[in-house]
């Protein structure tokens, strides 16, 4: 599964894709697997075939019956499923799942996503650089004006969706890893303004540990001045 | 451990090695014999999730000429009878042993509290002479690589074309650039003039200091943290434009590679020495301009192919080459690496540039345009991470090889460049890069893998005692991903054996796959240097007194040999790899050869086997997937086949398999277990696309399909009726004929190995 601790299922099944790859520009280009399969992949590599078969030393003559025996072969039709030798399906996962079962669910509304999105902005406005805020602003107001003009894919709007809501919830890594999953799988589409939403969460992050620190500081602080009733203090 | 196998499985998932002998030959005249020399395959950096690195630092041996770590004690004691553990190791007794002490910590890695860490630093290079839909896909592939760099590491970009342009990376306002006329090289000192970099201390920036690498979190005008810069060069990439200059009809554009290197490794000498850095090129067709050229403009005149290179017809070869290996040199003695990403139909000069990538422990990846799912998501692996979440990429490795008295070191062969650190260990007779005990490796990851070549300096009567072991200690130190600084060790021990007396234990202890491995670099280290046809006799030379020694059979009786189990993959893996595209050229471009060459230097083991004889797999109603033998005769009507080169994977379906596929029986629901067959393959080859770096070419054909081709000049060609073939028969070693059967290869092999002539 990705890195998303808190995706939907759905959510995580779009992720996983496999695309063919650019047969017009490369020949036998290999297929595209989406951010999610990808980061599936890692840990330790196992290579599962990698068994050998050694050439009979004495060099007896190999069975016959290969490509070259002259006629068609005789073709019925292959075994049929109720036959037991059937063979065993390969160990990797299934490859190219679309998720089609599952309901369509409706788009995910614009407002939900952009205003989050600027409310964060204007929390960091004191604590971030003009012309940072400035920037970051300038992109949201791209992303706004692509998503209002039906430019952004459905998986885009979604996946935007569930980042507001890292976002909200303070689940920082979360929100970077799908702000890194579009970056990688919708580059064309994001890159110009998803830079300034990468930034934001960084602002956000830096933001709340910052209070988080300020907040212990000044418990501390509080505590040290509290006394408290009945209790003598120490001389 | 119940066979040698499990031994040598063992060993190489705890300490990444592979040793071509496990039971070691006593005296040096009884190695030599042995044909395949003690060698092993290491890979340093070697995966372990269950190893986690110790907070301290290893203690060294107080001899100041010596430095061996205190790993495995009872062995070092044996090398070093001076050693004394310090005081702090006071407690030492039975329940309370310092982890070096156990033996299942023979690899260990320390971390270095102590010193700066300086952030990595990745430096672009951008050829920008590319198609529009080139160009732009690139842009992008760029704008997404600075979401997957870590936040503080810090970026460049050079761009180039006709001119060389710097680009000064700020915040605010205007970009600016520095341009570099294409066609005359500089020094390093004149282009840290030029750019600013030798001047005192500016009035808005923070005081550079001389020492940059005393201070490493001051960065340059035109190396910025990723965290700060990223929006201003997204934008930058965004707006770059196809190098201007008009480009007329039957011409190339003019492409200044060698300039754009040679600033960009001056850039970081003069800022970041010392520290782990990249210098990416991505390049979209070869360099025509300037030092470092390697084609003209015309295209009438093609680039040099290995026949021009034969009849000495490449003009800008020598040169060309002379020029990219001053660069790699200087950028290996700055611990930086250079990598190399050329997309294009046409070669781009990797013969030339390869260099740059092999010593400096470099990327080279090659495709047909960058617009291609290869090149993206080979790209984005680079930047993928293990299992700790930090990436695989290391960075400013020096690898130091101590041994017992008794060996000493011929030399390495690997993504390396030596440090020449002459010591009592180094032996005369060199193998790979020798002459020394120490290499640097500035750019690896956890699959770089060397080989390192031993002699056994033993004399014949100086007898070992009873149950005596050599032992071989690797200190790695490295940058971290995560800037730290670390040392791996690795020690490891096996016991000499006499020769005389001992020989089938020796035999039983041979690693056949590792030695396949290790010889194919030898043949592949010499064609480098040699022709082509002298390196295929030497070859067979080796395997012809390999089979003499350790074959059982009856003096001029060919039909009586016989090898044992522990050899009897050995002479296919021969077979194979004189067949392979790293020794047979003429199929193959220069660039091509180039860049097959480069990733099997590099990979471990299991990778390199592949490399030398693919693997195939078949897929039946018989049973399960099984391996078969990479032969024709496995081509059956009623199977599909999985072939994995490495650099390509293929499917292909028998005859009959394709019919049924044609006639649709996959989509009825009768005959599920068709449906089941068709993607049991695709599965599998799913696994290793998914993993696998660089990522391969996949090819999905069938019977009489064009691509087909790619599976059958792979197998053994058993059942063609060539029966033409001439060898010598005169004194000098015999060639065995290039594209003979496997079967009329042993047999020549055989009939060689009893002879009593040879």
């Amino acid at each position: 599964m990705t890195r998303c601790p808190a995706g939907q299922a759905e959510v995580e099944m779009a992720e996983l894709y496999v695309k063919p790859g650019n047969k017009e520009r490369g020949w036998n280009d290999p297929p595209q697997f989406s951010y999610g399969l990808q980061t599936q992949a890692g840990g330790p590599r196992r290579t599962l075939l990698t068994k050998r078969v050694a050439a009979p030393q004495d060099g007896s003559p190999r069975v016959p019956a290969s490509e070259t025996s002259p006629g068609p072969p005789p073709m019925g039709p292959p075994p049929p499923s109720s036959n037991p030798t059937s063979p065993l399906v390969g160990s990797g996962p299934a490859s190219g799942v679309e998720p089609t079962s599952f309901p369509v669910e409706s788009e995910a509304l614009m407002e939900d996503v952009l205003r989050p999105l600027e409310q964060a902005l204007e929390d960091c406005r004191g604590h971030t650089k003009k012309q940072v805020c400035d920037d970051i602003s300038r992109r949201l107001a791209l992303l706004q004006e692509r998503w209002a003009g039906g430019k952004l894919s459905i998986p885009v709007k979604k996946r935007m969706a569930l980042l507001v809501q890292e976002l909200s919830t303070h689940q920082w890594d979360a929100a970077d890893d799908i702000h890194r999953s579009l970056m990688v799988d919708h580059v064309t589409e994001v890159s110009q303004w998803m830079v300034g939403v990468k930034r934001l969460i960084a602002e956000k992050r830096s933001l709340f540990s910052e209070e988080a620190a300020n907040e212990e500081k000044s418990a501390a602080t509080a505590e040290e001045n509290q006394t408290i009733p009945g209790f003598q203090q120490a001389p | 451990m119940a066979t040698y196998l499990e031994f040598i499985q063992q060993n190489e998932e705890r300490d990444g090695v592979r040793f071509s002998w496990n039971v070691w030959p006593s005296s040096r005249l009884e190695a030599t014999r042995m044909v395949v020399p003690l060698a092993c395959l290491f890979t340093p950096l070697k995966e372990r999730p269950d190893l986690p690195p110790v907070q301290y630092e290893p203690v060294l041996c107080s001899r100041p000429t010596c430095k061996a770590c205190n790993v495995d004690v009872p062995a070092l004691i044996e090398l070093f009878p001076s050693f004394q553990f310090p005081p702090a190791y006071g407690g030492i007794s039975e329940v309370n042993q310092p982890a070096e002490l156990m033996p299942q910590f023979s690899t260990i890695e320390y971390m270095i509290q102590r010193g700066a860490q300086s952030p990595l630093i990745f430096l672009y290079v951008v050829d920008t002479c590319l198609e529009e839909d080139d160009l732009q896909a690139l842009k992008e592939s760029l704008q997404m690589s600075l979401s997957l760099l870590p936040p503080d590491a810090l970026v460049g970009l050079i761009t180039f074309g006709r001119m060389v342009q710097v680009h000064e990376l700020s915040c605010e306002g205007i970009s600016k650039s520095y341009v570099f006329r294409g066609t005359k090289d500089l020094t390093a000192k004149q282009i840290q003039d030029m750019l600013g970099l030798t001047k005192p201390a500016m009035p808005m920036q923070q005081a550079r200091p001389a020492q940059p690498q005393e201070h490493p979190f001051v960065s340059s005008r035109f190396l910025q943290p990723v965290h700060k810069i990223d929006m201003n060069l997204t934008d930058l990439l965004g707006e770059l434009q196809r190098d201007p200059w008009p480009v007329t009809q039957g011409k190339r554009p003019l492409r200044s590679t060698g300039v754009a290197l040679s600033i960009a490794v001056g850039l970081l000498e003069g800022t970041f020495p010392n520290t782990g850095a990249r210098i990416m090129l991505f390049t979209g067709g070869p360099p025509t301009q300037g030092p470092g050229m390697v084609v003209g403009d015309e295209l009438k005149i093609p680039i040099r192919s290995w026949h021009d290179i034969e009849k000495d017809n490449a003009r800008f070869m020598k040169k060309a080459t002379k020029h990219y290996e001053m660069l790699a040199n200087r950028t290996a003695a700055n611990g930086h690496c250079i990598d190399i990403y050329a997309c294009a139909l046409d070669q781009t000069g990797l013969l030339e540039m390869k260099c740059c990538a092999n010593l400096t422990g470099g990327y080279m990846v090659m495709g047909d345009s960058f617009n291609t799912s290869l090149f993206k998501q080979t790209f984005q692996r680079i930047f993928t991470k293990d299992f700790n979440g930090d990436f695989r990429m290391a960075f400013g490795a020096t690898l130091d090889v101590k041994t017992s008295r008794e060996l000493k070191i011929a030399g390495a062969i690997g993504p390396c460049v030596s440090l020449n650190v002459k010591g009592p260990c180094v032996s005369e007779n060199e193998l790979g890069v020798g002459g020394t005990s120490q290499w640097k490796i500035c750019g690896l990851d956890l699959t770089s893998t060397l080989g390192i070549y031993f002699e056994v300096v033993n004399q014949h009567n100086a007898p070992i005692p009873q149950g005596g072991r050599g032992a071989i200690q690797f200190v790695t130190h490295y940058q971290h991903s995560s800037t730290q600084r670390r040392i791996r060790v690795t020690t490891i021990a096996r016991n000499w054996a006499d020769a005389q007396t001992q020989l089938r234990h020796i035999e039983a202890a041979f690693d056949q796959e590792a030695a396949a491995v290790l010889m194919a670099r030898l043949g592949v280290f010499r064609a480098e240097s040699e022709e082509g046809p002298d390196v295929l006799r030497w070859l067979d030379r080796q395997l012809i007194r390999l089979c003499q020694k350790f074959g059982q059979y009856n003096k001029e009786d060919p039909a009586s040999f016989r090898l044992s189990d522990s050899f009897s993959l050995y002479p296919q893996f021969m077979f194979h790899l004189r067949r392979s595209p790293f020794l047979q050229v003429f199929n193959n471009s220069p660039d091509e050869s180039s860049y097959y060459r480069h990733h099997f230097a590099r990979q471990d083991l299991t990778q390199s086997l592949i490399m030398i004889q693919p693997i195939l797999y078949s897929y039946s109603f018989h049973g399960p997937p099984e391996p078969v033998l990479l032969d024709s005769s496995s081509i059956l009507a009623d199977r599909i086949l999985l072939m994995d080169t490495f650099f390509q994977i293929v499917i292909y379906l028998g005859e009959t398999i394709a019919q049924w596929r044609k006639a649709g029986y996959q989509d009825m629901p009768e005959y599920e277990n068709f449906k089941h067959l068709l993607q049991a393959p695709l599965d599998d080859a799913q696994e290793i696309l998914q993993a696998r770096f660089p990522m391969p070419r996949y090819i999905n054909t069938e019977h009489g399909g064009s691509q087909a081709r790619f599976l059958l000049s792979k197998v053994n060609p058993s059942q063609t009726h060539n029966n033409l073939y001439a060898w010598g028969q005169e004194t000098g070693a015999p060639i065995l004929t290039d594209d003979v059967s496997l079967q009329v290869f042993m047999d020549h092999l055989k009939k060689l190995a009893v002879s009593s002539a040879c």
